[in-house]
């Protein structure tokens, strides 16, 4: 990846915006600002962006509907910011079709590993090799689609339907937030509110098969009151 | 118009015919004087319908005169006139007074001259009666009763029964005497007034002279002695008669005496035992509907707003009947609201309603308006009145002391809640400043001074400020907290989650600080869920490992621990430094209680976090404490509902580990 990419940083707070430049500058990337929705959406059809970082506290428009007006054309990946405790925020903009969220206050290795993760998910989708294809690999897991069969560094491990369909929503969208009403939606169709402490169960029992306890890497991340999401294990990370 | 203090009025109801015009006259002196006026009246006899209807109109017209209406039970009229004025300050006593002395009784003394008697200093206002007046009210004294007729004549029947058995064993006339005397003295004490008792003493006394004094079958007495007999015969069985009645009057003031006395009593006990504005207007209605045998409504007013009704019948509290929301019977309520003064059923206003409605009131308030849903009972006898209203001036009273109540704790709670936001904005403004200081004199040093320095100062630096500036988000998301709880908004969005969820992103947000510390995690196999809103209890963890951090060593272990223990999950964390002194652990959970300075960088918290995390955990209906851990360091340790983990849309068995 030489190549790399236009980032619009939507923000109003101007130290904060001096504090994503720095950080897109020194990591080669390449970006445009924002300061009101207005602005926003006009740079958003204009400057032709591959990546949306976007503060929902702005001072004009709502973010979520933002994010809402993208999503009509556009599956550009958008990176919502937000505070700590407004969890339903978070929430409604990943329901509306936002990729990830950061929390402020966050740390600018946080912000970068989303902009890499989010990247990778443009590259995949472009691609789009890995849902075609047959088999899917992320680090120790290995999920081949058509015989049904997980394994967790070679070494084949049992799943309930419920567990694989589970797993391989996540995998299929991996790297993005999914929230609990749009996996209980995927994974039960007909869902019913109270299904929620099953899917905290499911997941927790789904973890333990996939991550081995000896090893430190974890698959799945859970955001407690907003959703999961599977983990990229990166390349480098697996072969230091 | 301010009320004549010096004087009072009183004026004693009676079911006298000539009563009415002694109402009206008092009213004119009380509204002249601008003085109060009291009507009294003194339950000391029974009485006979018609008066009795009387005494029902001259009550409602004194009412309607402004009176106050005030019962009391007694033998003697006028000591309890007298008594009731001196204990009332009054200054002027009204009384109606005809030519004469009334009736054929052995009081010897008029009213008038009894009240005189008995309290010279009184002014007395004698108001003279038509004579007509007088003789109608002695006529109604006089009425005649089939039934007690019969009962009479039966009585003297069954007598002359008797003696003629007497007679014929040859017993001595005493003895027919006596029986005769019995014969009296029963008719007094089945029939009412003084007629058939007096009649039935004159008739024994003939048919004695008629029947068993020689020579029989006349009226006619040989006998010189005879007529002393007769006379003697006759006058004490007039005054056995006469004493049997008073007897019995006065056995029957002291049953409607008690009544009223225990029926007061319960009122007065039962309003003591409710302890809220709402129980007492109920326990009120109870007690009314109990005394009247209707429904009761009951308005509460709040804010000096009329609130929806409360109904209650057969001493349960229910929906209230469509009929009693009708237009007519809401104007009727709020016409009692607006004039203060009683409506609806038996009064002169909205005499359609079906209920009679009265407030509940003290000098300068309404509580609540009572509807009593008297529907078919077309009036209320005086005792009921008089009941009525000792009824709602216990509950008057009781809803007064209970508002007084309510205004002095709400009064304590605004001080504890000024008494906090000065603790908080003092707090604030001393305790953040000094993170603040260092943030930005690091910040200015490092601009005015970077070139000097080498790279391992810079570092120190930015780690200061980096830690200052997460010190200081930890605290305005403890302060937003705090204001959810404060402002009484603390509603909790519950949801099951895993403790191992919660103790991990707690541990994610702490551990970026953490770079001296050996913190241990073991949740055990089994999975824990609880019930409670995720935010506020991963706050509480960050608090508490957050206390672990700031108060032990570099080097020290922190030890996080979860079991289950019947429906509760509790939650422990340790740490193996210097522990708490008993003296700081009593106030530990008060808010602005900062413990002694031994964090590492020498600063004290703001007290919030552990007053809030108490704050938090006592609204999820667990518990938290604090205790020593042996041999040194501090186990804090909260509980939480337990979630029973279901699985839901998979058989259990295919759930394997």
């Amino acid at each position: 990846m030489e190549k790399k990419g236009k980032v619009l940083v939507i923000e109003d707070d101007k130290a904060i915006r001096n504090l994503m430049a720095a950080t897109l500058e020194s990591r080669g990337y390449s970006y445009v600002f924002a300061e009101t929705g207005q602005e926003a959406l006009l740079k958003i059809t204009g400057a032709a962006p591959d990546l949306i970082i976007l503060d929902l506290g702005l001072p004009d428009l709502d973010g979520i509907e933002i994010i809402r007006r993208v999503r009509t054309w556009s599956k550009i990946p958008i990176i919502v910011v937000s505070a700590r405790s407004n969890d339903k925020d978070k929430v409604m903009a990943l329901d509306e079709g936002a990729d990830d969220y950061l929390t402020k206050p966050f740390s600018v290795e946080e912000l970068l590993a989303r902009i890499r993760v989010a990247w990778r998910r443009i590259q995949d989708t472009l691609h789009s090799y890995e849902t075609t294809e047959s088999s899917f690999c992320n680090g120790p897991l290995e999920i081949d689609y058509l015989s049904r069969a997980v394994k967790v560094e070679g070494v084949e491990i049992h799943l309930t339907p419920i567990e694989y369909k589970l797993l391989t929503l996540l995998a299929k969208n991996i790297g993005k937030v999914l929230t609990h009403n749009y996996i209980l939606k995927e994974v039960w169709q007909n869902y019913l509110p109270n299904d929620t402490p099953s899917l905290r169960v499911f997941m927790a029992t789904l973890r333990k098969k996939i991550e081995p306890a000896a090893q430190a890497t974890k698959m799945i991340q859970t955001h407690v009151g907003v959703g999961y999401r599977m983990i990229r294990r990166e390349e480098d990370e697996m072969n230091p | 118009m301010k009320p004549n203090r010096s004087e009072h009025i009183l004026i004693c109801l009676s079911g006298a015919p000539s009563n009415a015009r002694v109402i009206r006259v008092a009213a004119d002196m009380a509204s002249a004087l601008q003085a109060p006026m009291t009507a009294l009246y003194v339950d000391h006899k029974p009485m006979d319908p018609a008066s009795r209807l009387r005494l029902q109109d001259h009550l409602k017209l004194a009412e309607s005169l402004n009176a106050r209406i005030v019962t009391v039970h007694g033998e003697n009229l006028a000591v309890q006139l007298v008594e009731y004025a001196k204990l009332s300050g009054v200054s002027k006593i009204v009384l109606g007074q005809s030519g004469r002395t009334t009736g054929f009784t052995l009081r010897r003394k008029s009213l008038a001259d009894e009240v005189m008697l008995l309290a010279p200093h009184l002014q007395l206002y004698i108001i003279p009666n038509t004579p007509d007046a007088n003789e109608e009210a002695e006529e109604t004294h006089w009425r005649f009763h089939w039934q007690d007729a019969a009962k009479a004549i039966g009585i003297l029947a069954l007598t002359t029964l008797v003696t003629q058995i007497f007679d014929r064993a040859g017993f001595s006339d005493a003895n027919i005497i006596m029986v005769y005397l019995l014969a009296v003295m029963l008719t007094a004490m089945v029939t009412n007034g003084r007629f058939y008792g007096t009649a039935v003493s004159l008739i024994s006394v003939v048919l004695f002279n008629y029947l068993y004094t020689e020579p029989r079958f006349t009226l006619r007495a040989y006998d010189a002695d005879y007529p002393v007999t007769f006379l003697v015969m006759f006058v004490v069985s007039f005054l056995a008669g006469t004493l049997t009645m008073q007897v019995k009057s006065q056995a029957k003031l002291a049953a409607t005496k008690a009544y009223h006395t225990q029926v007061l009593l319960e009122t007065s006990q039962k309003l003591q035992q409710a302890d809220s504005e709402k129980e007492i207007l109920i326990e009120t209605a109870r007690q009314l509907e109990k005394l009247l045998r209707c429904a009761v409504l009951i308005y509460p007013i709040r804010k000096g707003e009329l609130s929806p009704p409360l109904y209650v019948r057969q001493l349960q509290s229910s929906e209230v009947p469509d009929r009693f929301l009708s237009d007519h019977e809401k104007a009727a309520v709020a016409w009692v609201f607006t004039h203060n003064h009683q409506a609806g059923a038996t009064t002169q206003q909205f005499p359609q309603a079906r209920c009679l409605y009265r407030s509940v009131r003290n000098h300068d308030r309404i509580f609540a308006i009572f509807g009593l849903a008297l529907e078919s009972r077309a009036i209320l006898d005086l005792l009921e009145k008089d009941l009525l209203t000792a009824i709602f001036s216990e509950a008057a009273m009781a809803l007064e002391k209970e508002d007084l109540n309510r205004l002095n704790t709400q009064i304590t709670i605004t001080s504890q809640q000024e008494q906090l936001r000065a603790n908080l904005l003092r707090s604030i403004s001393h305790d953040l400043r000094t993170p603040l200081t260092s943030i930005s004199g690091n910040a200015d040093f490092l601009l005015n001074n970077s070139e000097e320095m080498d790279y391992d100062k810079h570092l120190a630096f930015y780690r200061d400020i980096y830690e200052d500036a997460m010190w200081l988000n930890n605290l305005v998301e403890n302060l937003l907290f705090i204001t959810r709880i404060e402002n009484d908004t603390m509603q909790l969005n519950l949801q099951p989650e895993l403790l191992s969820d919660i103790v991990e992103e707690a541990l994610s947000y702490v551990q970026r600080r953490n770079s001296n510390h050996y913190i241990e995690v073991d949740l055990g196999e089994e999975l824990l869920m609880a019930r409670m809103e995720s935010r506020l209890i991963i706050q509480v963890v960050i608090n508490l490992l957050d206390n672990a951090l700031k108060y032990t060593p570099a080097g020290s272990h922190i030890n996080i621990r979860a079991f289950r223990e019947n429906s509760w999950i509790h939650l422990v964390i340790s740490d193996d430094g210097p522990g708490i002194d008993d003296g700081t652990k009593a106030h530990l959970f008060e808010l602005f209680h900062t413990g002694p300075k031994l964090s590492a960088d020498g600063r004290r918290g703001l007290g919030l976090g552990l007053a809030l995390s108490k704050s938090i955990i006592t609204a999820h209906g667990g518990t938290i404490e604090v205790r020593d851990r042996i041999p040194h360091g501090v186990i804090f340790e909260f509980s939480l509902p337990a979630e029973e983990v279901t699985y839901h849309g998979e058989e259990r068995e295919s759930i394997g580990y």
